[in-house]
């Protein structure tokens, strides 16, 4: 009953608040116990007063004094928006815009004689230089990166396409962060399907605080349980470039240097931008062996448990004298020693990202040492099943999506208990499975397992090789961009 | 539901491969009051302890239950390579092993089947002491063989031989090795007049079989009674067979080269060459003329003639017709050796 009152009060106070006039005394009452807000008095005459109101830490305190005080105070203009010289000076009528504007590192300009309230933005120009990618590097191609600030990020594609079809909408998504989503496309190009998809889910949004663009996509995918990421997260803004001339969407989120993709497939998760870089049968090589690397991560270690478990028949007889051998004196079934093993690497994974740099190497050595000889000596795992462990955890490196290195793990996980349970059946039955989630799957309402099913023949020539650029003369088709041909037709 | 249509048991045995023991070969003879005498080495992949096991059973599949009830581990047959079949065994009729051993799903169709003469028991037990892995290292020897065609010995495997025993005009044939005081050592090529060991043939006879039969190449072909060595041979068969199935021209197409000659003909002499090659002609004909007898007296085809006679549009003719047609038949056989001639430095030519 009484929180009950408390409540009811606060909501009467904010309500007074919002729904108020502008005015000095509003926004004092507003910024009370702020303190970093400032309300600064000029006097230019006896008879005029300009009042400024700012939040400190926002602004940019030099250009403060540059462009605003000091012109200000030698004013002798009736209007004080003829001495002060910034193109984006803007009139507010009313006090919500104003507090809008005051907490985006603009200041408030009040002239009392003329009952004017103007806004100047001066934002802070604190941020990262643009560094190279750290998630996705390569050798050769361009090695700058998207940083936190959404305006330089945008700044980086528009010089990849400087055309004007590329547009750029803004939105703002959480009620408590505010925080800025820059939807691109390239018109007349994109899917409007697309971009009104994405539109539309942008709307239906409602949380509160919004910190990284992976908190975007989890509220716009379609199939929240799935562990296959329905949008692609790249820093580098040739793949964004390259994206939306493919006619794919783009969302930037402020305070994020990774973009999102939209529609991808799964083959998608596969290319990596060097792939456009190298002689295309170099980048075909690359590629096949990132599909071939990607099964052996997930299937090599299963099929060694399940042959050891269930069809010791199919195992070369040279090959069953090692593994007789090696597991002659081991305490732990196939299964459990591998579950150990796998649940290990995922800890010495998991533990050298949250790692400093310095400790990192330790954490290598010590890894090594213990994963490869010692549970070895001590009799915890076999020399075959290290050897295992090692091929398939770097080759589920080889793929360049990160959040597909850690889906791998859970379909190898999932594929281990099967091939326990069913010996080779259970493999069978487990990529069905995946296959089947996969050919269920969307991404932003499109089928996410093209261009192979649904088939489309053309799309081939960029998926398990990517074939020469020449002979790629059409954008994708399953992505049903409005122009075709990536070509002009000669007249 | 597709599971247990399949037939396949969603829960398998225990086949935990620390947990059981693959046999990889089995030795069958013949025991007393007719029983199976069955052995093979246990364990035989891990390096403990070996020791050879024989049971005495009326039924094969006994053998490898007692053989459980012996040992500490189970036994299993998934992994077996070779059947060694003892030759008094082999000449009373081996068909009810075959049959047990192909009617079995954990046994592959590509074990050897090796018929040995002596006793194999015997030899194993003083075998293991110096070479643990001696089931391994036959087994090895085989595949070799079996996988690079080399033309040195006959290697028949499971599926092979089921082949040619179910398959009308043909009759099939299993590698001999016999037991010897310096080893298991190959014999010759073991004919069997269906599953009946009825000869078996060595030396230049298996020699010439494997020419004319088996896999057509013989890196060494050794004439002791003309002094001569010929290498790289190979054969190509061009049968024909008159109409009324009376006479058969066995032509034999042969590319070979001398490796070592140790008689007094002067080979660089195109004409002492042409001499030599026309006894070597001969000499192989008379050879081969007799093996052919011998196949035609035991009533066994294997080299497949009778697949000579079948015609399209008309009903293929009876095996026993057949095999009574061979018996009679008059078989021409004519050797064309092409050689290659040694070239002399000196020479003018």
């Amino acid at each position: 009953m009484f929180w009950k009152k408390k409540q009811i009060e606060s909501k009467l106070v904010t309500q007074s608040i919002t729904e108020s006039e502008l005015s000095i005394e509003a926004l004092k009452k507003s910024l009370v116990q702020m303190d970093d807000a400032e309300f600064v008095e000029i006097d230019i005459s006896d008879i005029r007063k300009i009042y400024l109101v700012y939040i400190r830490t926002l602004i940019d305190q030099e250009k403060l004094n540059e462009s605003i005080i000091k012109p200000l105070t030698n004013c002798s203009k009736p209007s004080i928006q003829d001495c002060i010289v910034n193109s984006s000076i803007i009139h507010i009528p009313i006090f919500i815009e104003a507090k809008k504007q005051l907490f985006s590192g603009s200041i408030l300009l009040f002239d009392s004689s003329q009952n004017l309230w103007l806004a100047v933005p001066l934002k802070n120009p604190l941020g990262r230089a643009i560094e190279t990618s750290e998630t996705e590097t390569i050798l050769f191609g361009a090695k700058d990166s998207f940083s936190e600030q959404v305006e330089q990020n945008i700044t980086l594609i528009r010089r990849r396409l400087p055309i004007h079809e590329l547009k750029a909408e803004k939105f703002t998504v959480g009620s408590m962060s505010e925080t800025s989503v820059v939807l691109m496309y390239i018109e007349g190009l994109t899917n409007p399907d697309f971009v009104s998809t994405v539109k539309e889910k942008i709307s239906e949004i409602n949380f509160d605080l919004f910190f990284d663009s992976s908190q975007v996509a989890a509220f716009m995918e379609e199939h929240q349980h799935s562990i296959f990421p329905q949008f692609q997260q790249t820093d580098r803004p040739d793949v964004v470039a390259y994206s939306l001339g493919l006619g794919k969407i783009t969302l930037l989120v402020d305070n994020t240097p990774f973009a999102l993709v939209a529609p991808i497939t799964f083959f998608h998760l596969f290319q990596s931008p060097e792939d456009y870089i190298n002689r295309w049968v170099v980048a075909s090589f690359l590629r096949i062996i990132r599909y071939v690397s990607f099964v052996l991560s997930i299937t090599l270690i299963p099929f060694y448990v399940a042959l050891t478990t269930h069809h010791y028949q199919m195992i070369p007889l040279q090959t069953l004298l090692v593994l007789v051998d090696s597991r002659s004196k081991l305490p732990f079934t196939p299964f459990w020693e591998a579950f150990i093993m796998l649940i290990f690497i995922e800890i010495i994974r998991e533990a050298s990202l949250r790692m400093p740099t310095k400790t990192g190497q330790t954490l290598g050595v010590i890894g090594g040492i213990v994963v490869g000889q010692a549970a070895v000596e001590a009799g915890f795992a076999s020399n075959v099943l290290i050897v295992m462990v090692g091929i398939s955890t770097i080759a589920a490196f080889l793929i360049p999506n990160y959040l597909m290195t850690k889906a791998n793990s859970l379909m190898q996980l999932m594929l281990l208990v099967f091939s326990s349970l069913f010996g080779l059946m259970g493999i069978a039955l487990g990529i069905i499975a995946i296959l089947a989630h996969l050919n269920s799957l969307s991404s932003i309402k499109q089928p996410y397992f093209s261009p192979v099913s649904p088939f489309f023949r053309k799309d081939w020539i960029d998926l398990f090789i990517r074939g020469p650029l020449v002979k790629m003369l059409e954008r994708p088709e399953h992505l049903k961009p409005l122009k075709l041909k990536r070509y002009k037709t000669r007249r | 539901m597709t599971f247990w249509l399949a037939g396949c048991a969603p829960f398998t045995e225990n086949n935990l491969i620390e947990e059981i023991s693959p046999i990889t070969f089995l030795s069958i003879s013949k025991g007393d009051n007719g029983k199976l005498k069955v052995s093979t080495i246990l364990p035989s992949l891990s390096k403990k302890n070996k020791n050879v096991m024989s049971q005495e059973v009326s039924l094969l599949k006994e053998g490898v239950q007692k053989y459980n009830l012996n040992f500490y581990q189970e036994v299993k047959s998934g992994q077996m390579r070779m059947l060694l079949i003892s030759d008094e065994l082999a000449k009373e009729g081996i068909m009810s092993i075959i049959n047990v051993i192909l009617t079995d799903p954990d046994i592959p169709l590509r074990i050897y089947l090796v018929i040995v003469k002596g006793n194999f028991e015997k030899y194993l037990e003083s075998q293991l002491d110096k070479d643990e892995n001696f089931d391994y290292s036959f087994y090895r020897m085989l595949k070799h063989y079996d996988e690079k065609n080399q033309g040195e010995l006959t290697v028949i495997n499971l599926h092979q031989f089921k082949h040619l025993l179910y398959t009308p005009y043909s009759d099939p044939f299993l590698p001999v090795f016999k037991i010897q005081e310096d080893g298991v050592n190959y014999e010759g090529t073991a004919l069997f007049q269906d599953d009946k060991l009825v000869e078996t043939i060595s030396s230049l006879d298996d020699r010439i079989f494997q020419l004319i039969n088996n896999d057509h190449y013989l890196s060494v072909l050794p004439i002791s009674e003309l002094e001569v060595v010929l290498g790289h041979v190979r054969s190509k068969i061009i049968v024909d067979m008159d109409s009324s199935y009376s006479t058969m021209t066995y032509t034999v197409n042969i590319d070979t080269r001398i490796e070592e000659y140790r008689g007094e003909k002067q080979l660089f002499d195109p004409k002492e060459l042409e001499n030599m090659k026309k006894d070597i002609e001969t000499h192989l004909e008379q050879q081969t003329h007799e093996l052919f007898k011998k196949m035609q007296e035991l009533k066994v085809d294997p080299l497949q003639l009778g697949v000579q006679t079948k015609r399209p549009f008309s009903k293929p003719m009876e095996e026993k017709k057949w095999i009574e047609m061979f018996e009679e038949m008059d078989i021409k056989i004519k050797y064309n050796i092409n050689i290659d001639p040694l070239t002399d430095a000196n020479s003018k030519r």
